[in-house]
């Protein structure tokens, strides 16, 4: 069933790929993908190329993806781990997503951080209250850390 | 302050029933209201389904819901109907059906077919699948039933088997328990059962009113009040216990000074205490020494010397105020002033703590006289005497118990009502000395009260004559009126004016009981309903009635206790009697 509907998935990326993000298996195995997602222009991750590993449980669709971030992100949902806070990665998952839903949301979740349900407290602070702050080390960190 | 019974009142005991009748309706406070019958029901494996019944079918009539709905809205607002009703006044129908995830539009739903003919393309597995082997939901939406399957297996072993929801993303609805048995039991039948099994458990672990019993083993029944109020409980598997915190039942002690007392028993941490006040460890060996008199030279076993002051180790060549090339005569407040404390503390719980104990012993103690005595009411049954009911004896043993255990734990309760661990802000010393006072008389009173009790029903009345047994009889039936007196008059003081003043009502107390902890009565479909206001005709019962043993719930016609409850009670509810688990 898991590897049927990773395949189907796959396929659909290669048919339609989405603007800004690309996905696929890493090497022969079908549950190990990576992808990549262009900062979105409008955001302080403009420019930038993340990488993002997707590891699919056994029991994918019915449970959700694991999705992290490879590349280091200065971003009040993404921890140095490479952790991603997003809902419709733990409870609010549905069997219905899709791992090009998925990057879509993280796509928008660069440019709208959400700053009330932080990972990383601080960066959630200088969001809040010192948003050019932010903005300077964000684009520092795309500059360093995922250009070239 | 009433004196109900001081040795030179003895001869003033009321002589015969109508006085004792009279001494009892003397107080307009103990007018008997009608009591309703056992509010407390046990709910076994057998009868759990049935217990849910009544608030199930309420709701469904009141919403005109089909059951599985019902049954979703009832675990969302935790089996509590009031609160369902509640939110059904202040918010709408919408709101709650919405929260819950139970679609509102369900006399619409039925007219859509649940498969549908075509070909569907599930959104799951992205498969194109015939429609009859799809299901629509409530909410609409429609997968392949394998995807539903794979869906739900995952979702019951999440242990999320009472609120599976659509497969849809941002969909709220609660999937059709129906379905989700039906699809599953195809597969994977053990996990259907599961599936049941916690839905229908879902009843206990998710309402307040109900709790599961906490024997060990487990005797596989459930409690349910009547009252979300703090009470002592009996199974039918014969444990009472506490219902708000399930160790055993401890009122007059509140859950927390309970637990509290317990601990601190447990841990011995009072006689680490001792330890730390009364010795000092050999600068040598380490073992704790005690000083047992003399000067501030302290030779330990090992024989090391040491100064008793300091703890350092020293010569032997001393004088009674001077050890020879030692001084440490420096004055260290803190230290000094910690262990005064210790010991103000330690001596505190002891004093409380002995008593304590000195019940727990008497209690166990008469618990062996329960025995002696059954065969004592045989002898006297046995012999040619006009005194034939000997009642009084049975009913006074266990007035005995009752009170013996309203004492019991009134210590603890003492210990932390008068203590600083709890109340240090509560009131000022001198209220604090005058409500200990008031409270301490009141158990004096009770003490004295439950040890004459004791002793008139140790007395060898098999071998007097009938005169002498009618004494003994009438000393008995004053003393349990006596003491059941006394123990009202304790709790009222202690919940009006000792636990009542406090501006933190946390500590709430299950109320006293004078015929005991009720046991739960079984649970069955039609008394479910119509005994929750059996009529019982207390009124015009004299006291020995009202004495009747703790778990006979039944009356016959008469209104007198049946003969099977009475036994019942002895060999089953006595045996019973908790002696605290820990055992100290």
């Amino acid at each position: 069933m898991a590897s049927k509907r990773i395949q189907k998935e796959l396929q659909d990326l290669q048919r339609d790929p989405p603007t800004s993000c690309s996905a696929g298996p890493v090497g022969e195995d079908l549950f190990h993908w990576q992808a990549t997602i262009m900062g979105p222009p409008d955001s302080p991750y403009a420019g930038g190329v993340f990488f993002i590993t997707i590891h699919f449980p056994p029991d994918y669709p019915f449970k959700p993806p694991k999705v992290n971030f490879q590349t280091k992100v200065y971003h009040p949902n993404i921890n140095s781990n490479g952790s991603i806070c997003l809902d419709i990665l733990k409870e609010q998952w549905s069997p219905a997503l899709t791992i090009s839903k998925v990057l879509l949301s993280i796509c928008s979740l660069l440019t709208d951080p959400n700053p009330d349900d932080p990972l990383v407290p601080e960066i959630a602070h200088i969001y809040k209250h010192q948003r050019s702050r932010y903005e300077e080390t964000a684009r520092a960190w795309t500059q360093k850390y995922a250009m070239g | 302050m009433d004196d109900y019974f001081s040795s030179e009142e003895e001869e003033e005991y009321c002589s015969d029933r109508d006085a004792l009748d009279g001494l009892e309706n003397d107080d307009p406070d103990y007018d008997w209201v009608p009591p309703k019958g056992p509010s407390t029901k046990v709910i076994t494996k057998e009868s759990l389904l049935c217990a849910q019944r009544g608030d199930l079918r309420r709701v469904m009539e009141l919403l005109s819901l089909r059951e599985h709905h019902a049954r979703t809205l009832l675990i969302h607002h935790r089996w509590d109907v009031e609160k369902l009703l509640a939110v059904l006044v202040e918010r709408g129908k919408a709101c709650l059906f919405a929260n819950a995830g139970v679609p509102l539009t369900e006399d619409q739903d039925l007219s859509l077919p649940r498969h549908s003919t075509s070909t569907v393309m599930c959104d799951i597995c992205m498969e194109d699948i015939p429609g009859q082997i799809t299901t629509r939901m409530d909410c609409s939406h429609c997968y392949c039933n394998d995807c539903w399957t794979e869906h739900f297996v995952v979702k019951i072993n999440e242990g999320q088997s009472k609120r599976i929801k659509c497969m849809a993303h941002k969909c709220n609805a609660i999937c059709d328990e129906a379905i989700v048995r039906d699809l599953v039991r195809r597969r994977h039948p053990d996990l259907a059962n599961k599936f049941d099994r916690f839905l229908l458990e879902s009843y206990i672990e998710d309402n307040k009113m109900v709790k599961w019993c906490p024997s060990t083993p487990h005797c596989g029944n459930a409690i349910r009040i009547e009252e979300d109020e703090c009470c002592e409980v009996e199974c039918s598997c014969g444990l009472q216990f506490c219902f708000s915190c399930l160790s055993e039942p401890h009122s007059p002690c509140s859950c927390l000074m309970w637990e509290l007392w317990s601990k601190k028993c447990r841990d011995e941490s009072e006689t680490v205490n001792w330890i730390t006040v009364h010795t000092k460890p050999c600068p040598k060996c380490h073992k704790p020494v005690e000083k047992n008199g003399g000067c501030n030279l302290v030779s330990c076993i090992c024989g090391q010397a040491f100064c008793w002051l300091c703890g350092g180790a020293t010569g032997r060549d001393h004088t009674w105020s001077n050890i020879a090339g030692h001084s440490c005569g420096r004055y260290k407040e803190d230290q000094e002033q910690k262990s005064e404390r210790a010991k103000r503390d330690l001596y505190r719980y002891m004093h409380y703590h002995n008593r304590y104990k000195a019940h727990l012993d008497s209690f166990k103690l008469e618990n062996k006289l329960r025995e002696t005595i059954q065969e004592k009411v045989s002898v006297s049954e046995e012999k040619e005497s006009a005194l034939r009911d000997f009642t009084w004896v049975t009913n006074g043993l266990y007035r005995l118990f009752r009170s013996r255990r309203v004492l019991l734990y009134s210590y603890p309760f003492a210990f932390y009502m008068f203590g600083e661990e709890l109340f240090t802000d509560e009131m000022t010393d001198e209220q604090r000395e005058i409500k200990q006072h008031l409270f301490e008389d009141q158990q004096q009173q009770l003490e004295a009260n439950v040890e004459r009790l004791s002793k008139f029903l140790e007395e060898p009345f098999d071998e007097y004559d009938e005169k002498k047994v009618m004494d003994v009889r009438m000393h008995v039936i004053n003393l349990s009126v006596v003491t059941d007196t006394l123990c009202r008059k304790m709790y009222e003081c202690i919940e009006t004016d000792l636990l009542g003043c406090l501006a933190l009502g946390t500590h709430n107390i299950a109320p006293y009981k004078s015929k005991g902890i009720e046991r739960a009565a079984a649970l069955n479909a039609k008394a479910d309903e119509s005994d929750k206001y059996l009529p019982l005709d207390f009124g015009k019962a004299g006291a020995s009635e009202l004495d009747r043993p703790s778990g006979s719930g039944s009356l016959d016609d008469s209104g007198r206790p049946t003969k099977r409850a009475r036994t019942e009670g002895l060999v089953g509810a006595l045996i019973d009697l908790n002696v605290p688990a820990g055992g100290y």
